[in-house]
């Protein structure tokens, strides 16, 4: 009897002893932040290098002794859908515990939540969309990006193709804002530069089939198809222009440089073109440190293009943070203040946000598919001469 | 319109005939030996294209890398699994609901058609994303102005009808074609005549699943891409076929199988401002076919007891 | 004296389980810790199976048959208790009131496939209809919006009446083939159609009530703010109430008397005379109705919709939680949707799996349970009114 007593005082005391000591090393108060990403559908991959990336500036302060706050990250699946986006959004901006957050990858989803971003006053730095609505389209002050907007994106393109001789084109755009937003930018940049649009076709996001679109631009027989949209179809578009003998170059925008699509075209991808803003992430000031580290947590999936950025703006967001405290409000006039003389340092290079949160990226990078890789224009073999683009 | 475009188009409205026909043979088969739908044969064709991508995975792991060796192996190993499946399916998932109304088998089998794509999206590696099904014909091409014919898409075309003409063989020629016609007529009488009723029954899902496997493969082979979610569109598009040939008929299937795809094609040809809503136009089109004929332009005999 | 004392008697099981259930929710709602939940669940289903086991169900049932007004008013005040608990928390009202207007859904829906036997696997399309017609009359018009709500309801009924003729010349598979080409045509119409906002679908205004903005919270004094989200949960309480009442009306009336037979058995309906094609049609477009205003509600309430909020899957959705409440009951549809929409929500761990779990749930119902939790019990001729 007293045995089993004894047995249970002991018990008590060693939880109790436990508790106590889990206590004294849980003694940093806790914080959340958010992420929200496509983590399912044709753009997961882009979603998930992106979640990662986060993780991985959340661990790394965690493991700093010197943080103020243990973080802790809530993560959600947007879809690249803009209604799961916005209940996303709700389920971030309701939840009070959460201080800021790091969101979207996919423009038709970005563009319709910052809505739900400044009902709740939650700040937010939108880690990969480019439609330049998100931070132009309106004065909400909770809103901040840390990538480019697409509009440098399509005139750098538009230079570069019409610089190597290109005059006539064929736009294939998805109907989301996203790819409108592309066929926009992209006509007027390109007619500016003395190209010449010969058929403009809007294609939903999922569809399968597109052999009508591609039968009928055959017929028009433009030497470059321009496509805005994201890697899911784009896939299927370079696949069935093979099936359909169609001999003009193609040419991508961001959406479509990611490892997915390069898996999903095979050689097919050979020579596909695309632009995106930022270097190149191995290019970055700090590329080195975040690949390493990044390999270093052996996530199973590479931080694919926009990693890189959506480590920024966490690690961004973690400092504001231990700067100013666990307070929505602090939080986002801080964030607002990260500008000129305040410009934050990160992988990325400075960043510098204008008075709608936008931060300035000069930097357009060129791709081509080569080998089964994005390789850098300038270092390609195309750009020597020893490999040829098509249509010309 | 110039006479290269339109083959163009003629050959693209054929392949995808093809394909809806292949599925809709399945439903039709089906209905006739049960009377019932089953949905999830858009999803099995779904398994089948990624059983079919993984026996190549495994293929060339392994050192095979000869491509008729690939494509044969590729397409048995997929229709035997998917006939298995069907025949698992009909076993312990249809039969049990026999006696339970018609909306019960339906939207059973409308739930196994999601348990099986939402199977592949979580447990296949990276099952989310769209996957690349490697060329395994020839790609050679030939040009006739704008016209490109390519080897893979006749030999494709052809293989399809071949089994087409097989699964009419089979049906009509073959002792087993016989148990089938019979258990799809009457199902007391073909009972009492000793034919095994659940042995047909096993046998034509496994027939219909085979089916769908090889479409599936030929799906993937045309569009070199598959994805956990084409089952759901091109099930509905070829019971929508099955339906407007007449249920139970199978050149009511082969013929709606055509008629759609000819919908869609010429939704692109006649509406030239909005190519995106052919899939609108063929299906309202079904739906007044349906008002038209409700039980299809081949219609099933009926002999309803009251 | 002693008739209060038996009415009380009648009452008790029903009050007492109502009580108990609030209760539980309020737990289930509230623990965040994924075991907890887990454990609770565990608990829950246990006590129930108990409770069946012991005879305990057919009490409650009883008290909810007899007194059927006084427990409709109990658990509209179980719902008003658990909303005010939660008062300012956004995500749980958002779910208890995304549950209340997929009930009144659901309640159209069981009018066709419970009552009159009419197949619809468009339902998410009608609630579509109904979502949009919210969006563009709150956008380009001054209509009052609770006109809107009708709107959107009569808009799903005029739009399903187009689908009226092939569905009264077709049968059974022929006609589901009607409403599932349907429901397809109706997505893929949205995503290419540019005037209502293709695949990027269109914002909604929220709801306002003579000059009361729902969608602001609601301030009382300085530091004591209802979420917003109470608006919704009270609107949608009596809209559900409404339709409630009236498809229980309709289920003793003569009307359902004349669905039940039609449902039963066509030819026989027609030999004692009973004009199907009336029938058809009325059970059609009131279900369509009701699928629409609630429809219309949501747009309101979610601020944005898209056309990926009406796939054929979410029509599958709505017909699964007809089938797991039991075809006809709308007590079980209550029950089914709070399961359906509630628990992926909460128990995290599922919320990826949650398609492929519901569909292995269906295949298990269908094939163990056909007749749902709560299936429809008999018709009674007086409420109330037991053998002796």
């Amino acid at each position: 009897m007293t045995a089993i007593r004894f047995r249970h005082v002991a018990v008590f005391a060693a939880a109790l002893a436990l508790g106590l000591a889990s206590a004294a090393v849980d003694a940093k108060p806790k914080v959340k932040v958010g992420f929200i990403g496509p983590l399912s559908g044709g753009t997961s991959s882009n979603g998930i290098g992106g979640r990662n990336s986060a993780d991985l500036a959340v661990r790394l302060r965690n493991a700093d002794a010197k943080a103020k706050y243990e973080y802790e990250l809530i993560v959600l699946d947007d879809e690249c859908k803009p209604n799961i986006g916005v209940l996303a959004a709700t389920k971030l901006g309701a939840n009070k515990d959460v201080i800021a957050a790091a969101t979207h990858y996919c423009s038709a989803v970005a563009i319709t939540t910052v809505d739900v971003y400044h009902k709740f006053g939650l700040p937010i730095i939108v880690w990969g969309a480019v439609l330049p609505d998100i931070t132009y389209g309106n004065n909400y002050k909770e809103v901040h990006r840390v990538n480019g907007t697409m509009i440098n994106q399509n005139e750098t393109a538009a230079k570069f193709m019409t610089g190597l001789g290109y005059k006539t084109w064929a736009i294939i755009h998805d109907t989301t804002d996203y790819g409108k937003g592309h066929n926009k930018y992209f006509s007027k940049f390109v007619t500016e530069n003395g190209g010449k649009i010969l058929g403009t076709f809007g294609v939903t996001s999922d569809q399968q089939d597109f052999s009508a679109e591609l039968t009928k631009i055959k017929s028009l027989n433009p030497q470059v198809i321009y496509f805005g949209g994201l890697t899911p179809i784009g896939v299927r578009i370079r696949a069935q222009m093979e099936k359909l003998g169609l001999k003009a170059q193609l040419e991508g925008t961001s959406g479509i440089v990611s490892d997915t699509f390069l898996k999903g075209s095979g050689p097919l991808a050979e020579g596909v073109l695309a632009f995106r803003e930022g270097a190149p992430t191995e290019k970055l000031p700090g590329g080195k440190f975040f690949l390493e580290q990044y390999n270093k947590q052996g996530y199973s999936d590479p931080p694919e293009a926009y990693g890189a950025f959506a480590f920024t703006a966490m690690t961004l967001i973690l400092d504001t943070i231990e700067a100013v405290g666990p307070d929505r409000k602090k939080v986002r006039n801080a964030l607002n203040n990260v500008r000129g003389a305040n410009a934050a340092d990160s992988i990325t290079g400075k960043v510098d946000f204008d008075d709608n949160g936008q931060n300035t990226i000069a930097v357009i990078t060129k791709y081509v598919a080569q080998d089964g890789k994005w390789t850098v224009w300038e270092d390609s073999e195309y750009a020597k001469g020893l490999r040829k683009l098509k249509g010309r | 319109m110039d006479v290269g475009l339109f083959g163009q188009y003629v050959m693209n409205g054929l392949m995808l005939g093809m394909m809806y026909a292949l599925v809709a043979v399945g439903f039709t088969l089906f209905f006739g030996v049960l009377d019932i739908i089953n949905f999830s044969h858009g999803d099995v064709l779904t398994v089948g294209a990624f059983t079919g991508l993984a026996t190549y995975l495994g293929l060339s792991k392994i050192g095979i890398t000869w491509a008729p060796a690939q494509v044969v192996i590729v397409l048995l190993v997929a229709t035997t699994c998917m006939a298995a499946l069907g025949a698992v399916i009909a076993r312990y998932l249809v039969l049990p609901l026999k006696a339970a109304p018609a909306l019960n088998t339906l939207l059973l089998t409308l739930m196994l058609g999601t348990v099986l794509h939402e199977a592949i999206r979580l447990f296949y590696p990276l099952g989310a994303n769209p996957q690349r099904f490697p060329p395994l014909l020839p790609t050679t091409a030939y040009s006739f102005g704008n016209f490109t014919l390519r080897v893979d898409s006749v030999m494709l075309l052809l293989a399809g009808l071949a089994v087409i003409v097989g699964i009419h063989l089979v049906i009509n020629k073959t002792k087993l074609g016989l148990a089938i016609r019979a258990v799809a007529q009457d199902e007391e009488t073909a009972k009492t005549m000793g034919i095994n009723f659940t042995l047909i029954v096993l046998v034509t899902f496994a027939i219909g699943s085979g089916l769908a496997a090889f479409a599936g493969i030929l799906h993937g082979l045309y569009y070199s891409e598959i994805n956990f979610a084409m089952g759901l569109l091109l099930g509905v598009i070829g019971f929508s076929s099955a339906i407007v040939g007449g249920l139970g008929n199978i050149y009511g299937a082969i013929i709606g199988g055509f008629l759609f795809a000819a919908l869609q094609t010429i939704g692109v040809l006649a509406m030239p401002f909005a190519s995106a809503y052919k899939d609108v136009f063929a299906f309202g089109v079904i739906i007044l076919i349906m008002a038209w004929r409700p039980t299809g332009l081949i219609s099933e005999k009926i002999s309803e007891r009251v | 004296m002693s008739r209060a004392r038996a009415v009380f008697a009648v009452l008790l099981p029903g009050i007492g389980s109502a009580v108990a259930v609030t209760v539980y929710v309020i737990l289930l709602l509230a623990v965040e810790s994924q075991a907890a939940i887990a454990a609770l669940l565990v608990a829950g289903v246990i006590v129930v199976l108990a409770a069946a086991r012991f005879g305990g169900m057919a009490r409650i049932g009883r008290s909810f048959a007899e007194r059927e007004n006084a427990m409709n008013l109990v658990i509209v005040l179980a719902v008003l208790a658990v909303t005010g608990f939660f008062y300012e928390d956004h995500f749980v009202l958002l779910l208890m009131a995304t549950v209340i207007i997929y009930v009144i859904a659901c309640l159209g829906l069981n009018l066709q496939f419970g009552y009159a036997g009419t197949l619809n696997f468009a339902g998410a399309a009608f609630f579509g209809v109904g979502c949009y017609t919210a969006a563009v009359l709150t956008k380009h018009t001054a209509m009052p919006h609770l006109l809107i709500l009708v709107a959107g309801g009569v808009m799903a009924a005029v739009i399903g009446s187009l689908l009226i003729l092939p569905v009264l010349r077709t049968r059974s598979h022929y006609s589901a083939v009607v409403t599932i080409a349907f429901a397809l045509l109706f997505k893929i119409f949205l995503e290419v159609n540019d005037t209502l906002g293709g695949p990027q679908g269109l914002p909604v205004d929220g709801m306002n009530v003579l000059g009361w903005e729902f969608n602001d919270n609601i301030e009382i004094g300085e530091d004591f703010e209802v979420a917003f989200y109470v608006n919704y949960i009270v609107v949608g309480l009596i809209v559900l109430a409404l339709a409630f009442t009236f498809v229980r009306r309709l289920e003793r009336s003569w009307v359902g008397l004349n669905l039940d037979a039609l449902r039963l058995d066509e030819t026989a309906a027609a030999c004692f005379g009973l004009n199907i094609t009336r029938w058809k049609i009325t059970a059609f477009t009131l279900g369509n109705f009701l699928t629409g205003v609630a429809g219309a509600l949501y747009a309101m309430m979610l601020g944005f919709i898209a056309p990926t909020n009406f796939t054929f899957g979410d029509s599958l959705i709505l017909v699964s939680i007809i089938l797991l409440g039991g075809i006809g009951n709308p007590w079980g549809l209550v029950v089914a949707t709070t399961i359906l929409i509630i628990l992926p929500e909460k128990l995290q761990v599922i919320q990826e799996y949650r398609f492929l779990l519901f569909g292995a749930m269906v295949i298990l119902i269908l094939l163990f349970r056909p007749e749902g939790l709560l299936p429809r019990p008999l018709r009674t001729y007086l409420p109330g009114w037991q053998p002796k």
